[in-house]
């Protein structure tokens, strides 16, 4: 920022200068909400990424729990141990500070990755898709049908089903996460391949795209220099609402009682233990963890809202 | 076991003048059938006492009383029993009740298809000698016999074979699936499976009507908030359970009260006896160190169940000793202490046994089968934790559990068991002796455990007819599983029922709910 | 077009045997339906005949095939779990589950196009800017717990609506409805909100940007230049030709009304089809969720080629496209 304030006259450029003057930059600059939406994320993932450092407690290492901490209600000393916890404590005595902290760097684990998945799968086919054509094309856009029938949620659990009876019995715990990623990754990669063969249908008739192939250049390379860059766009507004999305499906997934091991709980996990505790008064214990989703959902959303209308060139 | 004593109640009745008045009800699971012989489980069994009756039942304090028999006597020294059945009953149907309807539903109860069929294991002949005496011949003699059949039920041979019905059918289901015409207190009206049933009282019924019931709702209801809410507003009148975080809320509500009592189910930890490796985490293939007793001391003495009880369980349970609760016939007083809980203890028992440095291990656990039972496996791996071994937790719904439980897919596991007989016997038969398809014995063993004395002394329990003999060989067996900590037994599972505060009734340690002691004041 | 239509049904066919195999395959890891259909008493080898008379110590393909010459002629076998058939029994929840769709969708679709128009209206205006972003308030937050916290404000704290269930319903022929009884309305409206809420959100985003769209493009510059008022040109003209791609997209959404509404339908306790479904998975009971995936199958490829039909009937490039591959 500096060098672009500093050196106005400096030429060429810098790339971010050139970056902090574009319209998509101004458009954010001139927008309250995505500002604020971008902070709390940042502050979010920050929290996430250094949890360890953050955290007074490592609530995933067994030996140092206390059962007898267990229900603490914020700010105020257990009855039996004296020790005070600044959001209170679970069923398990965990530090609920603590666990929100492990619990958004998983929720965020997940998330990210699934629709990093999702997005490399449905890219790649919608492309293909769309460029090729034929009974490729057919055979690519069926097999999104088969998924799209299924019920997100439906093909979540059957994919963990398979993959918890697939796995050898001493490594489920472990793979329980990244089953869990690629579930739900498998269950959204649909909506990236649609958007992608969509658009690619329009730009692969283009003069440049003809041009290109004219020259003799060869389908994977016109496919991923050439349309893609045209076509990303949308896809990064569905990937930032995606998140929000998987970070919810997460969740629900939690509740029907195939998320993350209780042991290492995502935020999910938390607020389906959470629920448990509504109508007894420990209200910490649902409240903080879905503060936190909220708050993490809600201002990703508003940062793909915000994307929507900004790289839309309609309404400029 | 009367929780509240209804004076109001009573009085009520006495005088006559109760309103007879519309009740509703829920609970997580709906009764899968209507068929008294074609599920052996606690909903279905619970919910049909409501409307089928045996020849003997249970009473509020679960002493067998006589139902649709007056009386019974042993015959000969051992040889069988004799019931003298009740003259006058009538089904809901209106047909007469009889001995041939006793030999009908003897045959549907213990055929191939019925899985009532274990009840009548030592049943070698059943013999009419009138219209109202029937004998039961044993193969051995049985002293418990008549109070292990209170949960059969009888049926009436001309209903169930004009409605092709004389065979009870899991599979594709028959007339009895969904229609009921028992002899008991109320009949069915309408029955939704999964939805709702509809009871109404039995006008002919042949004992006093305690209740004011003009009618009864039942609803399954699975989520427990919901159900907590449903209670809160009073859109039924009594829920089961009650959520256990829930009772002190709804303790300071006006307009509900909490009704707990001890069930009958111990809740314990069982260990893989037979493997020799372990089979989860790092050390799998490392050899298996549950099969040191020590060890498995050591996981007793690690695990701090006042704790458990205090927080995740709010002071509704107690801790539990041997496999079955205080309130069983044959608990074992001279075995009433369970091992103190003492991680130093421990950790020098893990020591002698040469796991000074600890191990890890898979602990497997259901999640949707007893109360709070994720939370309770979460805090057994942090004790043990104290201790310095790791279990890893894989916690799952109980239609993946029994499976792994059964293909030997664990290194320790949670159990929980209820002695449908009401008897210290029948954990040994099903948990402790060895594993015998042939005799039926030890199908719940899943760790193998085998111990001969065990095994030999259980023929012995079940054909004694001396009380004191009969209690002294089961404190043997309580000692052995005890000093082997074949399982480590918990806590009794508390029973949590939420009710209206106009609502009173009767809680039984079986967790059956029966209507026929319900008033609504 | 013929050769199209017909093409495109052979497909759609295949994709549902494709769904019946893949789900088929599925069932034995969902778990094992024997343990919940005996007793605590049982023994191994009523667990072994049990499993013999289920057709389970089949493959699995030989299951299916046996699945599909039933459900040719209507017959999707018996459910383990009630011992009826399952056709009945799903004819018997069907009502509760439309009946709630139906509401939700039409909430979902009036309030969603209501606000939509207003926010692209107004712009920049703070109403439409705090809608934005209450509404997104909504999908930010798991089903299940906006469901769960309905219920603890409306029926426990306010005890103004029932917590669960569909109230009193009356039968007309075949069909139960809770239109027709002061409770079964009163039942509808927490979980049609619960269900609703998504897709309204959804809706009213997509009428907005399409609105946004319109707004800016030449004809109703024209139209303003003209001097028609507002009105006219933001509900004549403006909204009309948003409908078009909402339409499609309400389409399809209301397909996945009914999917969602197994999430909906265990929280309040209501009687469709997707507790049906949840029951079936907490029961294993095989013959359930077969029907019903192969049921909400049917009903997304239909709608997928009605869609498919549509635009090949308005775009005529996709016709030469067609023609071509």
């Amino acid at each position: 920022m500096t060098d672009a304030t500093q050196t106005p006259q400096s030429t060429p450029k810098t790339r971010f200068a050139k970056f902090w003057d574009s319209d998509f930059a101004w458009s954010f600059r001139h927008s309250p909400v995505a500002v604020i939406a971008s902070l709390v994320v940042v502050v979010l993932v920050l929290a996430a990424i250094f949890a360890p450092l953050i955290a007074p407690y490592n609530p995933f290492d067994p030996a140092t729990l206390n059962l007898m901490n267990g229900f603490t209600p914020p700010g105020t000393p257990n009855a039996f141990t004296q020790e005070t916890f600044l959001l209170g404590t679970d069923d398990q005595g965990r530090d609920v500070f603590s666990t929100i902290l492990y619990g958004l760097r998983i929720s965020l684990f997940v998330g990210t990755a699934a629709v990093l998945l999702a997005m490399i799968i449905g890219v790649i086919l919608g492309l293909v898709a769309a460029y090729f054509g034929g009974w490729i094309e057919t055979f690519i856009m069926r097999v999104a049908d088969v998924q799209l029938t299924f019920p997100a949620i439906l093909v979540a659990m059957l994919i963990f089903g398979i993959a918890k009876g697939v796995t050898p019995p001493e490594y489920r715990n472990e793979m329980a996460i990244y089953v869990l990623i690629i579930a739900i990754a498998l269950s959204d990669w649909v909506q990236f391949a649609r958007v992608v063969r969509g658009a690619a249908l329009v730009e692969k008739n283009k003069e440049y795209v003809q041009a290109a192939r004219l020259i003799g250049r060869g389908s994977f390379p016109i496919m991923f220099r050439h349309i893609l860059p045209n076509v990303l766009s949308p896809v990064l507004v569905i990937a930032t609402i995606s998140l929000a999305l998987a970070i919810i499906a997460e969740a629900t997934l939690s509740f029907l009682g195939v998320g993350a091991p209780p042991t290492q709980p995502s935020l999910g996990t938390l607020i389906r233990i959470g629920q448990g505790f509504l109508f007894s008064g420990e209200w910490w214990i649902l409240f903080f963890p879905a503060c936190t989703l909220l708050a993490l959902a809600l201002s990703v959303n508003l940062l793909g809202d915000w994307l929507r209308d900004a790289l839309n060139p309609k309404l400029r | 076991m009367t929780l509240r004593s209804s004076a109001i109640g009573l009085a009520l009745l006495i005088a006559g003048a109760a309103q007879a008045e519309e009740f509703k009800w829920a609970s997580t699971t709906d009764p899968q059938t209507m068929d008294p012989h074609a599920v052996n489980s606690a909903p279905v069994l619970g919910f049909l006492n409501n409307v089928y009756e045996g020849l003997v039942r249970r009473g509020k304090d679960m002493r067998v009383e006589p139902a649709l028999a007056v009386s019974w006597e042993p015959i000969g020294d051992g040889d069988g029993w004799r019931f003298n059945l009740r003259e006058g009953v009538t089904f809901h149907d209106g047909s007469e009740f009889n001995a041939q309807d006793v030999l009908f539903s003897y045959e549907r109860a213990s055929g191939e298809a019925a899985d009532t069929r274990s009840w009548f294991a030592p049943v070698s002949a059943v013999n009419v000698v009138d219209d109202y005496t029937v004998d039961f011949m044993m193969t051995a003699p049985n002293p418990l016999f008549p109070s292990s059949i209170a949960n059969w039920m009888i049926m009436d041979q001309g209903w169930a074979e004009a409605n092709e019905a004389a065979v009870p059918d899991k599979e594709t289901g028959n007339f009895a699936t969904l229609n009921a015409n028992g002899t008991g207190a109320f009949q069915v009206t309408a029955r939704e499976p999964g939805l709702r049933t509809v009871l109404e009282p039995f006008d002919g019924w042949w004992d006093t009507a305690e209740h004011n019931i003009s009618s009864a709702e039942f609803t399954p209801i699975q989520n427990p908030a919901t159900a907590v809410a449903a209670l809160l507003s009073g859109d039924v009148g009594m829920i089961n359970p009650v959520p256990i975080q829930d009772v002190s809320r709804l303790q300071g509500s006006d307009d509900v009260e909490v009704i707990q009592g001890i069930e009958a189910r111990v809740i314990m930890l069982g260990f893989n006896h037979e493997a020799d490796a372990l089979k989860y985490t790092d050390d799998a293939g490392k050899p298996n160190p549950f099969q040191d007793a020590r060890v498995r001391q050591a996981i007793a003495q690690a695990v701090n169940v006042d704790a458990i009880l205090a927080t995740i369980m709010r002071g509704n349970a107690e801790a539990a000793s041997q496999l079955v609760s205080p309130a069983m016939s044959g608990y074992s007083r001279a075995h009433a202490d369970r091992p103190t809980y003492d991680v130093e203890a421990a950790k020098a028992l893990l020591a002698e046994a040469g796991y000074g440095d600890g191990f890890s291990f898979g602990l497997k656990c259901p999640n949707d089968r007893y109360l709070n039972d994720e939370a309770v496996c979460q805090a057994v791996v942090s004790m043990l934790a104290q201790i310095g071994i790791t279990a890893e937790l894989d916690a799952m719904p109980v239609r993946n559990y029994w499976p792994e439980l059964r293909e030997d897919n664990y290194d320790m596991y949670l159990l929980g068991w209820s002695p449908g007989t009401f008897d210290a016997e029948h954990p040994v038969r099903f948990l402790v002796a060895t594993p015998n398809e042939e005799k039926k014995l030890g199908s719940w063993n899943f760790g193998g455990f085998s111990n001969a004395r065990v095994d030999e002394l259980l023929p012995m329990i079940q054909s004694e007819l001396d009380a004191d003999k009969r209690q002294a060989m089961l404190d043997e067996v309580t000692g052995i599983i005890q000093d082997e900590h074949v399982y480590v037994p918990m806590y009794v599972q508390p029973l949590v029922w939420g009710t209206r505060s106009n609502v009173d009734l009767t809680q039984r340690p079986d967790n059956f709910f029966l209507l026929r002691w319900v008033t609504i004041n | 077009m013929f050769a199209y239509i017909v093409r495109r049904m052979f497909q759609s066919v295949i994709v549902l045997l494709v769904v019946g195999l893949v789900a088929f395959s599925m069932f034995r890891f969902v778990g094992d339906p024997i343990d919940n259909m005996l007793g605590q008493e049982r023994t191994q080898a009523d667990i072994d005949r049990l499993r013999t008379e289920l057709g389970l110590d089949q493959p699995f393909v030989v299951q299916y095939a046996k699945f599909l010459r039933g459900a040719v002629q209507g017959n999707f076998g018996v459910s383990y779990r009630q011992g009826r058939p399952v056709s009945t029994i799903i004819a018997e929840r069907a009502p509760a589950t439309l009946e709630l769709a139906f509401v939700s969708g039409f909430l979902a679709i009036t309030m969603g196009i209501a606000l939509g128009v207003f926010t692209a209206i107004r712009r920049q205006g703070i109403a439409a800017n705090v809608i934005m972003t209450v509404s997104l308030i909504g999908v930010s937050l798991p089903t299940f717990l906006i469901g769960i916290l309905l219920i603890y404000v409306f029926s426990v704290e306010l005890d103004l609506l029932p917590s669960f269930g569909r109230g009193e319903t009356v039968m007309i022929g075949n069909w139960s409805t809770g239109f027709l009884t002061a409770s079964g309305l009163k039942a509808l409206i927490l979980p049609a909100i619960t269900l609703g809420l998504y897709q309204m959100t959804l809706i009213m985003r997509l009428v907005r940007s399409e609105m946004l769209e319109v707004l800016r493009a030449d004809y109703v510059r024209f139209a303003r230049a003209r001097g028609l008022s507002d009105r006219v040109i933001n509900f004549r003209h403006a909204l009309k030709n948003t409908l078009v791609p909402v339409i499609t997209i309400t389409g399809l959404q209301l397909g996945s009304i009914i999917a969602f509404a197994i999430i909906t339908e265990t929280v309040f306790q209501w009687p469709g089809v997707g507790l049906l479904f949840i029951n079936a998975i907490q029961f294993v009971d095989i013959p359930v969720m077969a029907a019903y995936l192969m049921l909400i199958s049917v009903m997304f490829v239909t709608i997928n080629l009605i869609v498919d039909l549509l635009y090949y009937a308005i775009d005529p490039r996709l016709r030469v496209d067609a023609r071509a591959t």
